[in-house]
């Protein structure tokens, strides 16, 4: 089995200059927690996910440092000012650049290979030869995949 | 004699060991400098070239390297690896600001002083790497500019470094080549240190002082931080105190026992690893000791091993004994002056360049004055004003010690970026009337 025949075609997306809480309301309101960024072209430039938004959000100086955590802190307000000055961001300033990207003709077990080896990315972008969007294909695509073949045999 | 006529046959491209050696030296410090490169890489390329330019055999070369301070600083490096883990460092951060009730002064006092400390005891740049995201959550809390917090911490990290011998590494070179113990660092350094850490808190007060100001609302935030919280791990505290108050104890008796202070720095490391995960099953601890290793600076612990090398290879020419002999001219063999350069020297020296290269330097050329001065015990007042000079002078700049660059790079991260002609601004002068302070120290006690 190929990732075309699996994988979720015409998947929601951005562009580039896209103001940034514009669309993380509408990734809340479809519940989604990620979508590509293409440019004008359809061309793959990034993807913007809730995760990468937070890590934007969140202070760096507390995640790069060596603060073990912040339990002790109470709530000083600091999420909901950075929130503000990160939602007025462009997708590009806070999106990911480097998501991972396989081919429609992968087979599956390449691709589950791929999401398992990145050890972050639950899903991955199906990207043609022109470097174009086809679709995309999460973790759980290829466990709904691998039930319906194990359905079928049974 | 048989090795020393092959070495110098060896010479590549037929340039005299003097020259070859000198060259490799400068190439290292410009382009550790540079920054374009891994500093251990450069100092170990350098260190290849040495024995390969057939300035020093292999023997020669491994016989250079100074263990002492390698077996100091990796013992050090894995007894922090462990303690980080617990949040003590955050614990008494938190505890320091809560102390002063959050007033934005006393908690810039308070966090100086606990910098200051722990910097002793610790290195410089894992102090920094502990305290400044406290510092900046408590600043963020108090509605305050974190700037003056931020210059504070590392004028202090590297004002309590020099108060023991295990404080900054210049301190561990020196030591190790000049035998020079624990006790003593602290009966003839640390005694200077509460002044010079008073003066300086003094004008920073005229600098940034009186502007800062924070509401109640905003103080009554920092009053709720639960310290409590910060401590992640009880027991390995304990066993953390336990190890650090023996070691301690250890370096301050260990001159008496005729032990070297790597001696005393690695066995406490085993005896932390040994006791972190003790009753817990193998596959735990080897979790532990491989995440332990893996904090540990290796990079920094390589940027020594051939430094010492590249280093040795100038003395091994003859070049840093004619350097000696140069500043003995200058000064006209005068020690009091010979002193004064030294001191002066150093703190210009190590506000503008990495330290550790040129205390790696200065150590033999120092060591090659003895015969000058009335032997080796002649030359003590000299090692503390290199001690002085060094660990002091990294307060100029910003590059001028590894703490002001993480500290600069926190501060970029939180929005608040440190310029480069700012913090000189504020801090040369400063550095220079520390420099001041302890050059009327080493006449007061050591010249006159």
């Amino acid at each position: 089995m190929v990732v075309s025949s699996v994988m979720v075609t015409e998947p929601q997306t951005c562009c580039m200059d896209e103001h940034l809480d514009t669309v993380l309301r509408r990734m809340h309101r479809l519940g989604l927690r990620m979508v590509p960024v293409l440019d004008v072209a359809g061309r793959v430039k990034g993807v913007l996910s809730t995760f990468s938004s937070l890590a934007h959000i969140v202070p760096d100086y507390i995640v790069s440092g060596d603060l073990a955590s912040v339990s002790f802190a109470p709530d000083i307000g600091l999420l909901r000012q950075r929130y503000t000055l990160v939602a007025d961001k462009c997708v590009a300033e806070v999106m990911e650049l480097a998501p991972l990207m396989v081919a429609p003709g992968e087979s599956l077990l390449s691709v589950a290979s791929t999401l398992v080896g990145s050890g972050t990315h639950d899903y991955a972008l199906v990207i043609d030869a022109e470097g174009r969007l086809s679709g995309l294909i999460s973790a759980g695509d290829v466990i709904a995949a691998l039930m319906s073949m194990t359905k079928d045999e049974k | 004699m048989v090795a020393e006529t092959v070495v110098h046959q060896s010479v590549i491209f037929g340039m005299q060991p003097l020259w070859l050696a000198v060259a490799i030296l400068l190439l290292v410090y410009g382009f550790v400098m540079a920054e374009k490169f891994n500093r251990a890489v450069l100092s170990l390329l350098g260190a290849g070239m040495m024995v390969l330019g057939g300035v020093l055999t292999q023997q020669q070369a491994v016989a250079g390297v100074d263990f002492n301070t390698i077996g100091l600083l990796t013992g050090m490096m894995v007894i922090v690896a462990i303690s980080q883990k617990t949040g003590m460092f955050q614990y008494v951060a938190i505890r320091a600001a809560k102390a002063v009730k959050g007033k934005p002064w006393g908690v810039l006092v308070m966090l100086s002083v606990v910098t200051a400390v722990f910097s002793a005891f610790l290195d410089n740049v894992t102090t920094v790497l502990l305290i400044a995201p406290v510092t900046l959550l408590i600043t963020d809390a108090l509605g305050v500019r974190p700037y003056p917090y931020l210059f504070s911490q590392i004028l202090a990290s590297n004002i309590g470094g020099t108060a023991t011998l295990i404080g900054d590494p210049p301190n561990i070179m020196i030591g190790s080549a000049a035998h020079l113990s624990f006790y003593d660092f602290l009966m003839n350094l640390a005694p200077i240190i509460p002044v010079v850490f008073l003066v300086t808190l003094f004008f920073i007060w005229l600098m940034f002082g009186r502007d800062l100001s924070a509401t109640e609302e905003n103080r009554q935030l920092i009053m709720s931080f639960n310290e409590q919280e910060a401590i992640k791990n009880v027991p390995l505290l304990k066993k953390c105190l336990l190890v650090l108050a023996l070691v301690i104890g250890g370096f301050t008796v260990a001159h008496q026992f005729h032990l070297e202070p790597a001696t005393i720095a690695m066995s406490g490391a085993a005896l932390l690893l040994l006791l972190q995960t003790w009753g817990e099953p193998l596959s735990a601890k080897e979790h532990a000791y491989e995440s332990v290793m893996a904090e540990v600076e290796w990079t920094t612990i390589f940027f020594f091993v051939g430094l010492f090398i590249v280093v040795t290879g100038v003395e091994h020419t003859g070049a840093i004994g004619w350097l000696a002999e140069q500043t003995l001219a200058m000064t006209d063999g005068n020690f009091n002056a010979t002193v004064a350069a030294i001191l002066w020297i150093s703190a210009i020296a190590s506000a503008l360049i990495d330290n550790i290269p040129f205390v790696a330097t200065m150590i033999p050329m120092i060591q090659d004055m003895g015969p000058t001065f009335g032997g080796p015990d002649a030359l003590v007042p000299l090692w503390w004003a290199l001690a002085l000079g060094a660990c002091l002078g990294g307060n100029g700049t910003l590059i001028g010690a590894s703490a002001n660059l993480i500290v600069a790079g926190f501060a970029q991260r939180s929005g608040h970026p440190i310029a480069f002609m700012v913090f000189m601004k504020h801090a040369f002068g400063l550095m220079l009337i520390t420099i001041v302070i302890s050059h009327i120290y080493l006449y007061l006690r050591y010249l006159s």
